[in-house]
């Protein structure tokens, strides 16, 4: 086991990693000593599967748009749990990310003037959304990448996998990583981190997200004893298509497109009279489930699941190549239909987690829910809970999140190194316990296929955890969970190399989900409210009386605690949400 | 007919653009009077083209018009149809899947031959996982957004490189089998991971990043950069490059000559060298005007054939030649008066 030494560690490469990695050596002239830690090659992160595009106000003189107008729509999408000095930072920030992204290289699209063009999304009041045909997220990691390996001060280590958040006190100083080329196990050290690890939608079976998003930071915080927020939120995307989860952008819908049911009608105009198929995306998903729950979608006769159709037809060959090429390519290739000419079978999948690591809004890593924050320790993008989603985030605020908070984190690292310049160590014993966690797993002797334990949990959360909850279903998925984490203990790792061994990388990943499983569901069946994403049958209504407040789920030793915290309101006040 | 995936880009690339490559630059060279060479140049250019739209057609041909599997009419839910996710279809078949793993203790190859249920929908990366999760969780692939574009699964499948999240099982069955194998183009890891660390090189090699002046600016953007629709266009079907290497793997020369620094890296020189708001100017030719750079490249385009993105950097590479050729002009020219 090797000991190795950073100034700054950034756990995961996608764009708020990258983001974060390419500002820290801006503000710090290059003097700060970066490692990108990243369990794919760096390039590959799920960032590269964002699809509609990054919202900024770019030219309010034009358009008659407005920050306050952006931040409004964030705070009412997020059903008013957002923190709206977090939403206040996003939107004044924003345009600037978009630029950045112009000068590194995107290739945004463009009007006749050469502007940015910007389309329609879901809960937005006018067009802001900035785009790059419809791989926005694959164009920006590029450029990222590219940007990155120019920087001399930045090592970036594909394919490790980090498995220890090792912290003294309130103060981070490393962590335990496993080599999967080599298999070697070996403590990185350093002043800061930056944990940018991305969403856990693979909780789901049916997802939109890529096999790697198991949530491993928030997980890795979640078992030091850290504080989790807002976990029993969940984005479910309305579209992803069927059967195999992958995203249809909303951009698709931005652009026009329609959402049919199998009596031919456009049902969103009883869901969302005034925003119809643009609606925030929790109200769509609700409204496809309540269609097909009614009789009123189809069956796919293979994978057995329900669907409604999406109609792309009536936008017309040139809109579709050039604002929407990539989905026409994946259902092409994927399930051989053409949007140009055919409906394509959609339904709602998991597709973002709202909650996570608790920080404050400067994406510092709370240690309570008082905001004491860690010592050299930030988390932002996905994995982080600002929060400025609240219980149901907008279209295209993400890319944005993940930008602005990476710029941020990115600058706060240089300044808080100018000024804690002493050293941090990780003693013998902790690097001997660690290193052993990964010989333990090896050698264990055990009868249960790893892979069992992870599709008996995803389809606990498919069946249980979905769009509508109830609490039944709810009680009944924490103890499946309960019994997977008990047949956990005993399953094995049945390939014994060391070289790029993926059975133990997916045993690692797999004891993550059951974590998070866990803290998504406790915190779901004690919100006795629906709120955005979290809608429970028996508690239909918002109660802002109760419940304005975000969940926060801590691991003791005697099991898991549940406390609140207050949202942060500024200029808006809680009205009804309508549409 | 056996189906090779050299095919008709390699026929007509070579055989009409190379020649008019050579005559237009040795007749320039020859000539010395700057209205012939012009002339001959923007004939090259439309030689170029002419294979380069020819090439993309095949490209497209193969893989959009091919024969798919034909879908079952959409079917209503209502009482009596409820539905039932989960439930194995009677339409799925078993097919065999021979996968050769790279062996690291012995260093070969070793056929493994699995049983593996399908459906019409799924693709050799869904194959590979079901053998991994059901019956050998020994196999090592790499995998991760399973729609196309983190670069992830490029393997070779019946003797072609391609991705495995793209290629559908039923559509692709050889003499009642799928044949996998790893890259071996790239030095091999395991099974059918292959090593990266050289192409990523490689691809460093080119300066792969947008150069700017404006530092001020760049960090701290007040506006963007102006382009135009026309100056997008220049670069943009060279900006869906998603680093799977599986035109490395494909490429002749690379295979034979580990110095060339191939067609993934210079295609990417292409893109920012035609990007409007990069400010490198010529250093990005003078770089790669090399016989380890593009006059490495011996056009055979099997690169542009198996791109899964429709990049064709072989188009690319001969752009650059072109570019090269264009800008030695020019300095003869001022040179001369």
């Amino acid at each position: 086991m090797e000991t190795l030494d950073f100034d700054l560690i950034i756990l995961g490469s996608g764009i708020a990693g990258l983001t974060a990695a390419i500002h820290t050596t801006n503000a710090s002239k290059g003097n700060v000593k970066i490692a990108v830690i990243t369990k794919l090659h760096a390039m590959r992160s799920h960032s590269v599967s964002a699809e509609g595009g990054i919202s900024g106000v770019l030219y309010p003189d034009e358009t008659r748009d407005s920050t306050e107008l952006h931040a409004y729509d964030t705070i009412k999408g997020s059903d008013y749990l957002a923190d709206q000095d977090a939403v206040e930072m996003l939107v004044k920030n924003a345009p600037t990310e978009v630029r950045f992204f112009d000068h590194i290289g995107v290739s945004w699209n463009r009007d006749d003037k050469s502007h940015i063009q910007q389309r329609a999304f879901g809960g937005m009041s006018i067009p802001r959304t900035a785009f790059a045909a419809d791989k926005t997220g694959f164009f920006m990691m590029r450029a990222l990448y590219d940007e990155v390996s120019s920087m001399k001060n930045i090592s970036i280590f594909h394919e490790h996998f980090a498995y220890g958040l090792l912290m003294d006190r309130n103060r981070f100083v490393g962590l335990s990583v496993i080599d999967l080329a080599t298999g070697s196990s070996n403590i990185f050290k350093a002043k800061t981190a930056i944990i940018a690890t991305g969403g856990a939608s693979r909780l789901y079976s049916f997802t939109t997200t890529a096999h790697s998003t198991t949530g491993d930071g928030i997980a890795l915080v979640y078992k030091a004893g850290l504080p989790l927020k807002d976990m029993e939120f969940v984005q479910f995307h309305p579209t992803a298509l069927v059967p195999n989860g992958i995203l249809i952008t909303e951009a698709a819908r931005g652009e026009g497109g329609y959402l049919l049911n199998s009596k031919g009608e456009r049902f969103m105009e009883k869901y969302a009279k005034s925003k119809m198929e643009l609606a925030p995306r929790d109200i769509v998903s609700r409204a496809i489930i309540t269609e097909i729950k009614s009789g009123n979608g189809f069956k796919h006769e293979e994978s057995g699941l329900g669907y409604i159709n999406l109609d792309l037809r009536h936008l017309g060959e040139k809109m579709i190549n050039e604002r929407l090429p990539m989905i026409k390519e994946i259902a092409q290739k994927s399930i051989n239909l053409d949007p140009i000419k055919d409906l394509l079978p959609v339904r709602p999948a998991a597709h973002f987690t709202m909650g996570g690591i608790n920080t404050d809004t400067f994406g510092r890593v709370l240690v309570d829910e008082n905001k004491t924050p860690a010592s050299g320790l930030w988390a932002i993008g996905e994995c982080g809970c600002v929060s400025v989603h609240g219980s149901n985030r907008l279209g295209s605020n993400s890319l944005s999140q993940c930008s602005v908070w990476g710029r941020i984190a990115g600058n706060a690292v240089a300044k808080y190194l100018e000024i804690n310049k002493s050293s941090v160590s990780v003693s013998k014993e902790v690097a001997a316990s660690e290193e052993r966690k990964i010989l333990d797993l090896f050698n264990r002797k055990g009868s249960t296929n790893p892979y069992f334990v992870k599709s008996e949990l995803q389809k606990t959360m498919d069946e249980n955890l979905y769009v509508y909850r109830n609490r039944e279903d709810m009680m009944k998925a924490r103890r499946r969970i309960a019994d997977l984490k008990e047949a956990f203990k005993d399953v094995y790792v049945q390939d014994k190399g060391k070289i790029f061994n993926t059975n133990l990388r997916d045993v690692l990943e797999i004891e993550n989900l059951l974590e998070l499983a866990e803290a998504v569901t406790i915190c779901a069946i004690n919100r006795k409210e629906s709120r955005g994403a979290h809608a429970v049958v028996e508690y239909p209504n918002r109660d802002d009386v109760s419940w304005l407040k975000h969940t926060i789920i801590y691991r003791t030793a005697r099991g898991t605690g549940i406390s609140y915290a207050p949202v942060k309101i500024t200029n808006w006040k809680p009205e009804p949400r309508v549409y | 007919m056996k189906e090779s995936w050299i095919s008709l880009p390699t026929i007509y690339m070579p055989m009409v653009g190379v020649p008019i490559l050579l005559f237009a630059y040795t007749l320039s060279v020859l000539a010395g009077l700057h209205s012939i060479d012009r002339i001959l140049l923007d004939l090259s250019m439309v030689g170029l083209l002419v294979f380069g739209v020819s090439g993309f057609r095949d490209v497209y041909i193969k893989h959009w018009k091919g024969k798919r599997t034909k879908l079952r009419p959409a079917v209503v839910l209502n009482k009596e149809n409820q539905e039932n996710a989960g439930k194995a279809d009677a339409g799925a078949r078993t097919v065999k899947f021979n996968v050769k793993r790279f062996n690291p203790d012995t260093q070969r190859l070793e056929e493994s031959i699995y049983n593996v249920e399908t459906d019409a929908f799924s693709n050799v990366l869904d194959g590979l996982l079901k053998i991994k999760t059901k019956t050998d969780p020994t196999l090592s692939m790499r995998y991760s957004c399973r729609m196309g574009i983190c670069g992830s699964c490029g393997m070779v499948i019946n003797d072609k490189p391609s991705l495995a999240c793209e290629t559908n099982v039923w559509e692709n069955i050889k003499d009642e089998k799928i044949t996998v194998a790893p890259m071996l183009g790239h030095p091999l890891l395991k099974d059918l991971v292959t090593d990266f660390d050289d192409f990523f090189e490689k691809h460093l090699f080119v300066n792969p990043y947008l150069f700017r002046n404006d530092l001020g600016e760049k960090y701290h953007p007040t506006q963007q950069y102006n382009q135009t629709k026309e100056q997008l266009d220049k670069f943009l079907p060279f900006s869906d490059c998603i680093m799977c290497g599986l035109c490395l793997d494909a490429c002749p020369v690379v295979n034979t000559n580990q110095e060339f620094i191939g067609p993934q890296a210079l295609s990417q020189a292409y893109r920012y060298y035609a990007d409007s708001r990069d400010e490198a100017g010529k250093a990005r030719l003078d770089h790669i005007d090399l016989l380890k750079g593009v006059w490495g490249c011996e056009f055979a385009a099997s690169c542009s054939d198996v791109c899964p993105k429709g990049v064709d950097p072989a188009f690319a590479i001969q752009l650059l030649k072109t570019e090269i050729i264009k800008n030695d002009l020019i300095k003869s020219k001022e040179s001369k008066s």
